[in-house]
């Protein structure tokens, strides 16, 4: 397993071997596997986790930073002779001379994995939280049918499948002879919301243009379909 | 009922010694799965064998008996066979997990899962993990699925930043099946019309083949070529990882009841290439 060795000044104060599966935290607090009692050092400054075969370095967005070869880094795959600076410290990632680095072997670089969570969140900082929000409150960007004719109201589309057509069980119902027991679809995908024609004699119209088989909804769009006129917009 | 044409391949590649990827593909049951495993020592075959295995069986069970009992947390922004497949996916989570949780060797293993399933006239694309959905219709190709890796989810709030992370964080996933004790799948459902072609692939394709070499590929060739194409460029390239491909197409579209239903009973062929 690989070493670091502190020193300050170009003097070794201590050496510490990494281990596997273990995550060496690094800052002026007690409850730090390395501790730097130094002002220029925050209490946890930043940490090393083992994952795959490598070792990363991720800096806990300490108050001045982390440097790897005198270069700024938020995080940072450790190689041989990296040299950390944690403030006035300089610690020195080192495998054993005879140590396999990870480099060397085939192609480990392709290896896949999942990261630890937390891991994660840390690593993005910010945009992290950012994220966790974004998924908590599903804040993914909804679809609105406003109806212009033939109805009052606006639906959301929140489903991943909505049914415009006769059937009552439809989302959307849109009384017709023509009208087919179910007309439209609107699916909503990653990319953005996609409008289908499914069956009957009517098919419906976006911004006027006849839709055989399916295109994508823009912001403002106009649909038709039958008696019942929409416009769709995006809400953000 | 939708008619297809169908094929799928798994090749190990050439650099790993083991090929930890599964697939199953049935016509009969409108069920396509790849799921691309993870973890040493034969684990990650394991992991993905369960994977593929668990959600083919539960699918299974509603071809053959229609009416089982009502699904427990049911989304009703979903429609019921995309709640089932659901439920298909969180079955297999557990299986997976309780596996590693009960044997020191498996420990830690995992698998992505992309799945299509066709209902009478949607099909549905769910997905954990980073192995990749493609939907090509009126001669484009757009990703269905969503990629749950550091790269991709780091582009999506801050495309400057996640260029300069580099490939490394391009193999690490934020979600995988069998890895924490409850997942989430990103579905999507969608008509589908006479023609659409879907390919379904682990990261060994996709990371060798681009989008639109696929789009080539899978518009000018059967399925059961195509997916030989496929593979095989992947290899020329390096094939520094298992390769595995789904492709299927719609060649047609019979809507139920009407007399053209009733008269129009082809018997379709399948299709299925193991390699």
């Amino acid at each position: 397993m690989p070493i670091l060795t502190l020193t300050f000044k170009e003097n070794t104060i201590a050496v510490y071997r990494v281990v596997k599966e273990k995550s060496v935290t690094i800052g002026r607090k007690e409850d730090n596997v390395i501790q730097i009692e130094n002002l220029a050092v925050s209490g946890h400054h930043a940490k090393i986790d083992s994952v795959g075969d490598g070792f990363l370095l991720t800096d806990l967005q300490s108050k001045n930073g982390s440097f790897v070869n005198d270069e700024l880094v938020s995080s940072h795959w450790l190689q041989q002779g990296d040299s950390i600076t944690i403030g006035k410290h300089t610690l020195t990632f080192s495998y054993d001379v005879y140590e396999k680095k990870p480099d060397e072997g085939e192609g480990k670089m392709d290896q896949t994995m999942v990261m630890d969570t937390d891991t994660y969140r840390k690593m993005l900082g910010k945009a992290g939280q950012q994220l966790a929000e974004t998924r908590d409150s599903e804040q993914e960007p909804v679809g609105i049918l406003s109806y212009l004719a033939g109805g009052d109201g606006e639906i959301k589309l929140t489903n991943r499948i909505t049914k415009i057509g006769k059937s009552p069980s439809s989302e959307i119902v849109v009384k017709g002879f023509m009208m087919g027991s179910t007309a439209v679809v609107i699916s909503r995908r990653p990319k953005g919301y996609s409008l289908s024609y499914v069956d009957g004699m009517t098919k419906p119209k976006v911004n006027g243009e006849v839709v055989k088989e399916s295109v994508d909804l823009k912001d403002f769009d106009i649909i038709d379909v039958g008696s019942a006129k929409f416009q769709f917009v995006i809400d953000k | 009922m939708v008619v297809i044409e169908s094929a799928g391949i798994t090749d190990i590649g050439r650099k790993r010694k083991d090929n930890e990827d599964s697939l199953f593909l049935d016509n009969d049951l409108g069920l396509y799965v790849v799921a691309d495993g993870m973890g040493g020592h034969l684990a990650g075959e394991v992991a993905s064998k369960l994977v593929v295995d668990t959600v083919r069986d539960y699918m299974k069970r509603f071809k053959e008996d229609e009416d089982i009992e009502e699904l427990e947390n049911f989304d009703e922004t979903l429609s019921k066979e995309a709640n089932r497949l659901l439920s298909g996916i969180k079955l297999a989570n557990q299986v997976v997990y309780k596996a590693a949780q009960s044997n020191e060797s498996y420990r830690g293993m995992g698998s992505t899962l992309s799945v299509v399933y066709f209902t009478d006239k949607t099909f549905i694309v769910a997905n954990v993990g980073d192995s990749p959905i493609y939907l090509v219709h009126d001669g484009s190709i757009e990703l269905l699925s969503v990629i749950h890796n550091v790269m991709a989810e780091q582009a999506a709030i801050n495309p400057n930043e996640a260029e300069l992370m580099g490939e490394r964080f391009k193999h690490m996933l934020t979600r995988a099946i069998g890895i924490e004790e409850i997942v989430e799948a990103d579905i999507c459902e969608n008509q589908y019309f006479k023609g659409d072609i879907l390919a379904i692939s682990s990261d060994g394709l996709s990371d060798k083949v681009s989008p639109d070499e696929i789009l080539d590929v899978v518009r000018n060739e059967r399925p059961a070529k195509a997916c030989q194409t496929l593979v095989d460029l992947a290899n020329e390239r390096g094939g520094d990882d298992n390769i595995t491909v789904i492709v299927l197409k719609v060649t047609d579209k019979h809507e139920k009841g009407g007399i053209m239903g009733m008269i129009s009973r082809i018997i379709y062929p399948l299709k299925k290439i193991f390699h």
